[in-house]
């Protein structure tokens, strides 16, 4: 560790003036160069030409949105739009390049085109409606994201082939969204150093008034700003949609904050006036960089979130120490202030790696070792459900001595892509994948697939694909069950009301599928209303608290999931068990305790831990290139009061 | 050496910033019960040498001694502790808490840890009756003028006990009776044994109120004389040489009307305002602070709308608030606001210069940078624009460079009718005189200049004709020559007396209570 450090600050030194100059004039730079030294001292898989092309492809969405927001940022200006414009726009291209037809150069036309619309529209809004940006793009996230959903109809859209070949490669190894990246990049810097737009945006944001009095028409230029914000995040949806060869309503959820992160690191102020696309890229490569990092040195998911809020916090506290010392002019390295400034700046510099290595070797459980290593990548840790699937898998790690590195994503299918992507280049024995999209996940299993490493898929399954096996509870039986426990519970007739998983989601299709199959033989239940609570606890209790209002007589619930049921459970208070009727599904602790004390009348339990456990059998079973199943189905029963005790996940 | 009744004293202080000596060599010292006035010009270093006595920088080298004890100020605790108070420019009062609030910020009397506000409130009474200010301590501080915001802020000095006041440049915004008023309180603090260091660009109030002057030249204290010492002295000892002419009005042949305003009125704010300026001619404006003088010149600009009345430009009308159609017309504005409406601080003084001809600068949507660049050095070498580089930011430079680099930017722009709103203010002897050159220039050349100025030596001495403003109307006119100080200020204080009619005196007008600026419109 000590030596890691060491190299770096005498790199730093050794390093000619011109160069030495650059790092204290960029404080985020200086930030880079110190985690990658870090992270390829750390780790044997970091610094290889594979990993770093992967990196530039992770960093490539992010990096495009934050060129865009550096346009508003730079004129004083704020959005928070552009994950969701960048949705809507790739669903709007996979849509009307499949649904309605269109050839699929008008289709990426009509992305494009609204992209810009959307950024226009904020523009509007901020420019002659005198909304706040930061209210005016809130709105626009939220418009946008329901566009999407509308468009989508909830569901992910996979794109004519011809649009996913922007998620390849250009011979053979120079992928197309690094190549989309540095463009826009380069176009970027052209337009804030170069052009009128450009010029004018640093005046705006360094003084509204004065621009306006010097003849600048601000109103119009904000309006060009916001769109051209737009038609970068429209790109950027492009980009990620064809990367995952499907468009994802959901998709970029929360980017704009990274986006917003990584202009700031890259020198930016939320005041205005200042900003450089070359800062703004550095910013985005140090998020991705970290991410990749923190996956290859398999540091826990939960730790990693801790670890890229700390180093985002250290980067920019880097910077605005540079900043207060004063700018550095050609004389400053003689002066004795000059001297204290180097000081600071590497001793800060040094504070970061110590903090870096320090936190990643405190952290990364991996060992170099003869065990075989996998990894699992879950599509969430949020819910109890996937947190047993990973009980179940580390359990079963252990006994069969294997080291297993286990990735959160966030129910982010692009984040899923990189974590698989980092297994893939990190030649691990085999990957086991819970995937947040089934058809997003297909192009990382093809490439793993051309790796060589077997795959298998737990819970939901991978498309155009092949996975060696897919260990799955059966959804749509499952929601049969309930439907039928719930039917017969009833006597046949009743009023009741269904809350449906997250839009978009295979669990919360094949669930909802489940229900309608078994209510066919239950004529006299009448379903009142079905409504989407995401799988979450808080919006089942919301959700179901509206439709009481409505229906206050309803005598039964289905939700697709634990959580959502007990939410429902809440809003029926002491009605629940008695006057109302509530099954769930996944058989959780907290729905079978709820069970046990009759709130839940009955979960469809599916065996979340056997799931993992399974899961690890197979995976190892295919790396020893033993055969296995194509399918593993792990049976789901009914749980009700009579048989919880029995009952173990 | 250790005098009982010194309070500070400062020996040999230094201070540099990357590339500049801001201080070298500095003395200064203040006794109890002096008012002694640090005079030089913008940039001279006065206001670095009070940030060493408020704790906001620390001197490289050098002494500073309280008591006769030496100290070391870091922070603005440490300053607060040896009883120094900063009055600075900028107030540092919070807009939305109450004026009690705003005295006892941070220090707000407190029982039970609950805020005591009848105590807090009894005791901002007592501090604002000393500084004979009828303000209510629950007032709003927003809702204050300028004048009565300056007083909450010596009314906070005074809670913190301070023997020592720091004031920097206090009479730049206020009107003249605010003025007296205000010398009257320091005059009573002055009693109480407190020193003040009192800067201010105005020579003539230095013998009004003054005892000891020091003077600051590049850096360096080049001298310490009585305040009674003759203002062409005190110039010589702060500009290096002696200034023959204060107001080096060259007049022009006067040409054709270039611009005509008729009949313009903004219900509430301004009414039935018409002029002309002659190609060749300085108009000024005078008139007391919210006469409207501000808002008729934005007006004309386009920069806000009226409801009636008309713009002409050498015959064409101007389009109404179209800021764009005004300068298409030749129009330009300098801004009373330099630092708020003027300039964007954090750009460099190339930028700044080329922001007004930056589309017609731009082809095809790209700026033809090279020009740009070319025609900034230009002007900056022509304006006299002192500057480590073009690539300085503008914040950095002097309140005089300041200002050249916005006419700088409508120099540039071929302006043929240019308004100036308070050009010199807070501006020292030196710059002054170079700016009223630039209008010379400008009115040789064949442009029209409106300016308008509180300073009436200014407006007398600059000026060819003399509009004089009173609540929203114009009140008079005045040719040079008749135009003098009791004149003008018959007509700004609306009194019945004609310009031939010398008798009210401008010093003790009645009718002038309450007309207090407001702040920043």
């Amino acid at each position: 560790m000590a030596t890691d450090t060491l190299k770096s600050t005498t790199g730093a030194d050794g390093a000619p003036g011109g160069l030495r100059r650059v790092l204290l004039d960029n404080g985020a730079l200086t930030a880079l160069i110190v985690l990658v030294v870090a992270l390829s001292a750390l780790s044997g898989d970091f610094l290889t030409a594979d990993n770093l092309l992967n990196i530039g492809v992770q960093a490539a969405v992010t990096a495009i949105l934050a060129f865009g927001v550096t346009f508003v940022i730079v004129s004083a200006g704020i959005d928070l739009s552009v994950g969701s414009v960048a949705a809507l726009s790739s669903t709007v291209l996979a849509w009307s390049a499949t649904s309605a037809g269109v050839p699929v150069v008008l289709a990426v036309v009509l992305a494009v085109a609204t992209g810009i619309a959307c950024g226009l529209v904020n523009g509007f809004l901020i420019a002659y409606g005198k909304l706040p940006p930061f209210i005016a793009t809130l709105a626009m996230l939220s418009v946008a994201r329901g566009l999407s959903l509308v468009v989508s109809q909830g569901s992910p859209i996979a794109l004519p082939g011809s649009v996913s070949h922007l998620g390849d490669t250009l011979g053979g190894w120079l992928p197309v969204p690094v190549l989309v990246m540095v463009l826009m990049g380069l176009i970027t810097a052209f337009v804030l150093g170069r052009t009128y737009i450009g010029r004018s945006m640093y005046a705006i944001g360094g003084n509204e008034e004065a621009a306006r009095l010097s003849g600048l028409r601000v109103k119009k230029l904000k309006l060009v700003i916001y769109a051209l914000s737009g038609l970068f995040a429209a790109v950027a949806g492009i980009v990620l949609a064809a990367r995952l060869s499907s468009a994802q309503p959901q998709a970029a959820q929360g980017y704009e904050l990274d986006a917003i992160a990584a202009v700031v690191i890259g020198g930016a102020s939320l005041a205005g006036g200042t900003g450089k696309a070359s800062g703004t890229l550095v910013g985005a490569l140090i998020l991705a960089v970290l991410r990749n990092g923190l996956n290859l040195l398999s540091v826990s998911a939960f730790w990693q979130q801790v670890v890229i809020g700390v180093v985002i916090a250290l980067a920019v506290l880097l910077d605005t120490v540079r900043r207060k010392a004063g700018a550095t002019p050609a004389a400053a390295g003689t002066s004795p202030g000059g001297r204290g400034r180097q000081a600071a700046t590497y001793g800060l510099a040094a504070v970061v790696t110590v903090a870096v290595v320090a936190a990643t070797s405190l952290l990364h459980t991996g060992s170099a070792s003869t065990k075989p290593k996998m990894g699992l990548s879950l599509s969430t840790l949020n819910n109890p459900f996937f947190v047993q699937i990973r009980a179940g898998a580390q359990a079963e790690a252990k006994r069969l001595g294997i080291d297993l590195t286990v990735t959160d994503a966030q129910n982010d299918a692009s984040q899923q892509a990189n974590q698989l992507q980092n297994f893939t280049s990190s030649s691990l024995g085999a990957i086991i994948v819970n995937p947040v999209d089934s058809d997003a996940a297909g192009p990382s299993v093809r490439a793993a697939d051309t790796a060589r490493i077997p795959v298998i898929a737990v819970d939901r399954g991978v498309n155009k694909a092949t996975a060696d096996a897919l260990v799955a509870s059966d959804n749509v039986a499952g929601g049969e069950l309930a439907a039928r426990t719930l039917g017969d519970r009833l006597g046949g007739k009743g009023r009741i009301v269904i809350l449906q998983g997250q839009a978009g989601t295979s669990a919360a299709r094949e669930r909802a599928a489940g229900f309608a199959q078994g209510l066919k033989s239950f004529p006299g239940i009448q379903v009142v209303a079905q409504q989407p609570a995401d799988f979450d606890r808080t919006k089942g209790l919301d959700v179901m608290s509206n439709l009481l209002q409505a229906h206050p007589d309803v005598q039964g619930v289905i939700a697709a999931n634990d959580e959502m049921a007990l939410g429902a459970v809440k809003a029926l208070g002491s009605k629940a068990g008695r006057s109302v009727q509530v099954v769930g599904f996944d058989g959780t602790p907290d729905g079978l305790t709820a069970v046990r004390n009759g709130s839940l009348y009955a979960s469809v339990a599916q065996q979340p831990t056997q799931l993992g456990r399974i899961a690890v059998d197979n995976a190892l079973r295919a790396a020893q290139h033993k055969k296995v199943a194509s399918t593993v189905k792990v049976p789901v029963k009914v749980v009700t009061k009579s048989n919880v005790a029995g009952f173990s996940g | 050496m250790s005098n009982p009744d010194e309070l500070l004293r400062i020996e040999g202080i230094r201070k540099t910033f990357p590339g500049v000596v801001a201080l070298d060599s500095v003395d200064f010292d203040l006794r109890r019960g002096e008012v002694h006035v640090l005079l030089g010009e913008n940039g001279a270093g006065k206001s670095t040498l009070i940030k060493m006595l408020s704790g906001a920088f620390t001197p490289d080298s050098g002494r500073i001694l309280a008591g006769g004890q030496e100290v070391r100020i870091q922070g603005a605790q440490d300053a607060e502790r040896l009883g120094i108070a900063t009055i600075y420019q900028e107030f540092n009062l919070v807009p939305d808490l109450t004026v009690a609030e705003n005295i006892f910020l941070g220090r707000q009397p407190r029982r039970f840890g609950v805020i005591d506000r009848k105590r807090m409130e009894a005791e901002a009474a007592v501090l604002l009756e000393r500084v004979g200010v009828r303000v209510s301590p629950r007032a709003r501080v927003r809702e204050l003028g300028i004048a009565r915001l300056q007083m909450v802020e010596i009314a906070k000095a005074l809670s913190l006990d301070a023997r020592v006041l720091i004031m920097d440049e206090p009479t730049a915004v206020l009107t003249s009776e605010e003025v007296e008023k205000l010398f009257s309180i320091v005059r009573t603090l002055r009693e109480d044994g407190v020193g003040v260091v009192f800067i201010t660009h105005h020579l003539e109030e230095i013998a009004a109120l003054g005892d000891r002057v020091t003077v600051v030249r590049d850096g360096r204290s080049v001298g310490q004389v009585p305040a009674s010492t003759p203002e062409e002295e005190l110039v010589r000892l702060m500009v290096g040489r002696s200034i023959e002419q204060q107001y080096p009005r060259e007049r022009a042949e006067t040409g054709p009307a270039l611009l005509t305003v008729e009949g313009l009125t903004r219900d509430g704010v301004f009414h039935d305002v018409s002029f002309e300026v002659r190609a060749g001619e300085v108009v000024g404006v005078a008139g007391l602070v919210g006469a409207g003088r501000t808002e008729v010149v934005r007006a004309v600009f386009g920069a806000d709308p009226y409801d009636r009345g008309t713009v002409t430009v050498d015959g064409t009308g101007v389009r109404r608030h179209d800021v764009g159609a005004a300068m298409a017309a030749g129009i330009g504005l300098v801004p009373e606001d330099r630092k708020g409406q003027g300039l964007v601080l954090d750009a460099s003084v190339e930028e700044n210069l080329g922001l007004v001809t930056l589309r017609s600068a731009t082809r095809a949507g790209l700026v033809d940078l090279k020009g740009q660049h070319t025609a900034a050095e230009r002007i900056a070498r022509q304006l006299g624009v002192r500057m480590a580089g073009l690539g300085q930011h503008v914040r950095t430079l002097s309140g005089g460079n300041q200002q050249k680099v916005v006419i700088g930017k409508w120099l540039l722009a071929d302006t043929r009718v240019l308004i100036l709103d308070e050009p010199t203010r807070g501006i020292d002897v030196g710059a002054k005189v170079e700016i009223y050159r630039l209008v010379n220039e400008l009115t040789a050349a064949g442009a029209a200049v409106l300016m308008i100025s509180s300073d009436l030596p200014e407006v007398l001495g600059m000026s060819d004709r003399v509009l004089v403003m009173a609540q929203g109307r114009i009140a008079g006119e005045l040719p040079a020559g008749e135009a003098t100080q009791d004149a003008v200020m018959a007509l700004a204080v609306g009194a019945p007396g004609a310009p031939s009619d010398p008798s009210p005196s401008p010093t003790s007008p009645t009718s002038q209570t309450g007309t207090e600026a407001s702040r920043g419109h």
